[in-house]
């Protein structure tokens, strides 16, 4: 009997032991994780993107999508500030407030972005665009993974010019593009 | 059924190793996607509805919402419906509601906009110069009452009424949450009215038509007690549309003395400038790049 | 008495003696202002002037009165005292109205000898300024006389203009700008009135005493006023920027519609050869503004000043009947090809009264001078009265 109460004990500690390990392994992936952006501005209609334009939101795409990473995970919503605008900053700012609420802190880890142009305004001050996106969601509550999860999300995406970057207006995810 | 565990195999390493073991799968399990029956979310669920989520099995659990605007926690009793509030679901897009009792499991589902509440009009430019083709452009975004874009189609009416009433409409259908117009500019300056419009929503923007850069300046010239005075000729575009007030044109008098030059605006349609007098001079006059005819000043 | 009490006391008394000594040299001894800063010229204290020795002396102490700005003392010292009334000449030289006199203080001055008898004397000063737009020379020819036993200045009788009680029609045309009170991101697309269309038409990079200048003109193309600002990057190898500069004051900002302003922009430490490429980028925001006053650029001509420099000079009228109370003149000058090859600009430190002629001049530079064909003059306004 007595053995077995000592078996019992080895079991949080070897539990704590993986829990810890697999903590620590999101937290060194989450630094290492910088968003890839593929994009394809082929379809965007109906005026062409220009050469420049197209680096300025691949660049900044991934940007964004880092920050919202960053932002998510520490719940600082000031870090949403530099590429986030409108509806997508207050939604994105809601969420943290209510995540810090619920002591829930999301990652988004390895992260890569399928991104096509779909819209692109006659005189150039918004575009539409399709991501295609694949990453690791791992939400931690209360310092337990509650859920650790490989996606692949589909977001429609608004996003305008702003002094010297291209900013996110709106984000939505769907079921189908 | 421990004890029958610990009669089975007592004092056993192998048995210790795997006890280990198995703690080590149940703590992985915890962190890996649910496994079996989890929380029930409705496959759809429209922005700011309520809906309810039900759970499997029976006892104490936390049950997780998380969005893309909003997450919640709260604890539940197995094997009920969990009541949740339209409020929690207003941003439209994928949501997850996560069961922890002993391990967690989850299920998602997207929440997608309601009907349109609002248009996003973006018109332009805000001035046009009068008959310029594709000239004047509108693009709209419809939006539910949670500013959520309405990506289910959508018919936008445009409707451009210039001052003298004159309209035209057009019936142009949202694709990916978009509809979009372009137009050529009238033929008389004043303002026109464009609005964008469907169901009972609608938005109004003003596009101003400006006349296009003068055409035939003329000048002529008046001895006063003072010098001359020159002024224009009513400045038109080559449409006849009158020149907006404040337009600079510039008056060049080159005479003995030198070269004077006065930059003058349009005030009710005709640019004055005052030179002092020489017994010959030629004065000229120009606006942007038109040049208008010069005139030879002599006794 | 105490030995250290006595000690004390001898101490004290000969630094008083030794102070009392040297503040008897210096009064005494008249300062040496011929040819060189002026800064160093005049009397200690105001009021115990010994008589002027030097032409460069008298000259001296009235320019040290002047930086004092000892008004009474500067106008004691004139040889013509009698005839230069003191209110118009303190009006000369402290400014008045709002105009950039009125925000100057005299900071240094050279003087060279012109030529000189045994009682009269011709000095031109150079005089620095401190004003509010930064420093500005001045270049005066002065007349100094001999008599009663010193020299003394003699300053030419302030004119003022004198004008005369009238009525000026102006049908005032002003832009105003409306803004929403909703934040931008609450309101995205109901704030639909563009920027002003506004262009460079013409630009120029020049090497210029060993820095780079960038200049050219840039027009209004839209129908309403535009704020507009001209930033410029020098691109050196691998496409790197060296170094970014804006067009700051040597512009017309507020260009009402189909306005041509010439700009420049100044590169002092980067030399030309370092440049690849330039990235001009102009900034045009919608601006309320008003159409009046109109400034006329009269009887432009090109002549050699009295230091043998190239200028561009004429007289500014003003059409309307508000004051302008600092005008600032930028001139563009092309070659025979119509390019721009140079900019200037300079203020004038009188204000500008209605329909009063008011001279004014901006230089050329040497490197420059031979090639001008032609020339073009734009004139900034401010005025204290209006925003």
């Amino acid at each position: 009997m007595k053995v077995i109460f000592k078996e019992l004990l080895l079991l949080p500690v070897a539990a704590m032991a993986a829990l810890t390990i697999s903590l620590l392994v999101g937290q060194s992936s989450l630094s290492e994780s910088l968003p890839r952006v593929e994009t394809n501005f082929s379809m965007a209609a109906p005026r062409t993107v220009e050469d420049l334009t197209q680096r300025s939101i691949t660049r900044d795409y991934g940007q964004a999508w880092e920050n919202l990473d960053r932002a998510l995970s520490s719940n600082s919503a000031g870090l949403l500030s530099d590429y986030f605008v409108g509806p997508a900053k207050t939604g994105l700012a809601s969420a943290i407030t209510s995540q810090e609420k619920a002591g829930i802190r999301s990652h988004y880890l390895n992260q890569s972005h399928k991104l096509e142009a779909v819209f692109y305004s006659p005189e150039g001050d918004v575009m539409e665009l399709h991501d295609t996106a694949q990453y690791n969601l791992q939400l931690i509550a209360d310092g337990k993974t509650i859920q650790d999860e490989r996606v692949v999300l589909r977001y429609v995406v608004l996003m305008t010019p702003a002094a010297d970057r291209w900013v996110i207006r709106q984000m939505q995810a769907v079921s189908q593009f | 059924m421990w004890s029958s565990m610990n009669t089975a195999s007592p004092g056993s390493s192998t048995f210790r190793t795997l006890l280990l073991l198995l703690g080590l799968v149940a703590c992985l399990t915890q962190a890996s996607p649910a496994q079996g029956e989890g929380p029930r979310p409705p496959a759809v669920v429209v922005a700011g509805t309520d809906f309810s989520v039900s759970t499997p099995g029976s006892g104490k659990a936390t049950f997780y919402l998380v969005g893309p605007s909003h997450s919640s926690k709260q604890q539940i009793d197995l094997g009920q419906g969990i009541y949740i509030k339209g409020d929690e679901v207003l941003s439209a897009g994928r949501y997850l509601v996560v069961l922890c009792a002993q391990t967690c499991q989850s299920a998602a589902f997207y929440v997608t906009p309601a009907g349109p509440a609002s248009l996003t009009f973006l018109a332009h430019p805000s001035r046009v110069p009068v008959r310029q083709d594709n000239a004047i452009s509108g693009v709209v975004f419809p939006l539910d009452k949670f500013r959520n874009l309405v990506l289910a189609p959508v018919t936008i009416n445009f409707k451009l009424t210039a001052d003298r009433g004159d309209s035209s409409s057009r019936l142009v259908r949202t694709k990916d949450g978009v509809a979009w117009l372009r137009v050529r500019s009238g033929n008389v300056t004043g303002t026109v009215q464009l609005v964008a419009s469907t169901g009972d929503v609608s938005v109004r923007r003003v596009v101003r038509q400006v006349a296009s850069d003068p055409c035939n300046l003329r000048i002529k010239v008046e001895r006063t007690a003072k010098g001359i005075v020159v002024e224009t000729e009513p400045v038109r575009d080559c449409s006849g549309n009158t020149v907006p007030d404040g337009t600079i044109v510039t008056f060049t008098k080159i005479d003995g003395a030198g070269k004077s030059t006065v930059d003058a605006p349009i005030k009710q349609g005709i640019a004055r400038a005052q030179m002092s007098a020489a017994r010959q001079a030629v004065i000229s006059v120009a606006s942007g790049v038109v040049m208008g005819n010069p005139i030879r000043l002599s006794e | 008495m105490p030995k250290a009490t006595l000690m004390k006391s001898i101490v004290s008394l000969v630094i008083f003696a030794i102070t009392a000594g040297l503040v008897a040299i210096g009064l005494a001894t008249p300062g040496h202002g011929g040819g060189t800063l002026g800064i160093t010229s005049g009397s200690a204290l105001p009021g115990l002037k010994p008589a002027a020795a030097t032409p460069e002396q008298a000259l001296g102490y009235l320019l040290t009165d002047v930086r004092r700005q000892d008004w009474r003392g500067a106008h004691s010292q004139l040889a013509n005292a009698s005839e230069v009334d003191e209110v118009q000449f303190t009006k000369e030289l402290a400014g008045s109205g709002g105009n950039l006199r009125s925000l100057s203080n005299l900071q240094r001055w050279e003087l060279n000898p012109l030529h000189e008898t045994n009682d009269d004397a011709q000095i031109r000063a150079t005089l620095h300024w401190a004003t509010a737009v930064g420093q500005i020379d001045e270049v005066r020819d002065v007349r100094v006389v001999h008599g009663e036993g010193t020299w003394k200045v003699v300053w030419p009788p302030p004119h003022f203009p004198n004008v005369p009680e009238q009525i000026i029609p102006v049908n005032y045309l002003r832009w105003d700008l409306v803004t929403s009170e909703a934040g931008a991101d609450e309101d995205w697309g109901g704030r639909n009135v563009d920027a002003p269309r506004v262009r460079i038409i013409s630009m120029n990079a020049v090497d210029y005493q060993g820095g780079s200048v960038v200049m050219g003109e840039v027009v209004n193309e839209d129908t309403v006023p535009a704020f507009v600002n001209v930033n410029a990057v020098l691109i050196g190898d691998q496409d790197h920027a060296i170094d970014e500069e804006s067009s700051f004051d040597k512009i017309a900002h507020v260009l009402l519609p189909k306005q041509v302003s010439p700009y420049r922009i100044d590169f002092p430490h980067v030399a030309l050869q370092q440049v690849k490429n330039v990235h001009m980028d102009v900034k045009a925001t919608l601006v309320p503004a008003s159409a009046d006053p109109v400034i006329g650029v009269m009887d432009q001509k090109r002549e050699t000043d009295a230091l043998g420099r190239s200028v561009l000079h004429g007289t500014l009228l003003n059409e309307s009947g508000q004051v302008v109370n600092m005008p600032h003149v930028i001139a563009s000058f092309y070659d025979n090809n119509g390019r721009v090859i140079w900019v200037s600009d300079g203020y004038v430190d009188h204000a500008l009264y209605p329909q009063t002629p008011e001279p004014f001049a901006v230089q050329i530079p040497r490197m420059v001078a031979d090639k001008v064909e032609n020339y073009h003059v734009v004139v900034n306004e401010y005025s204290i009265t209006r925003q």
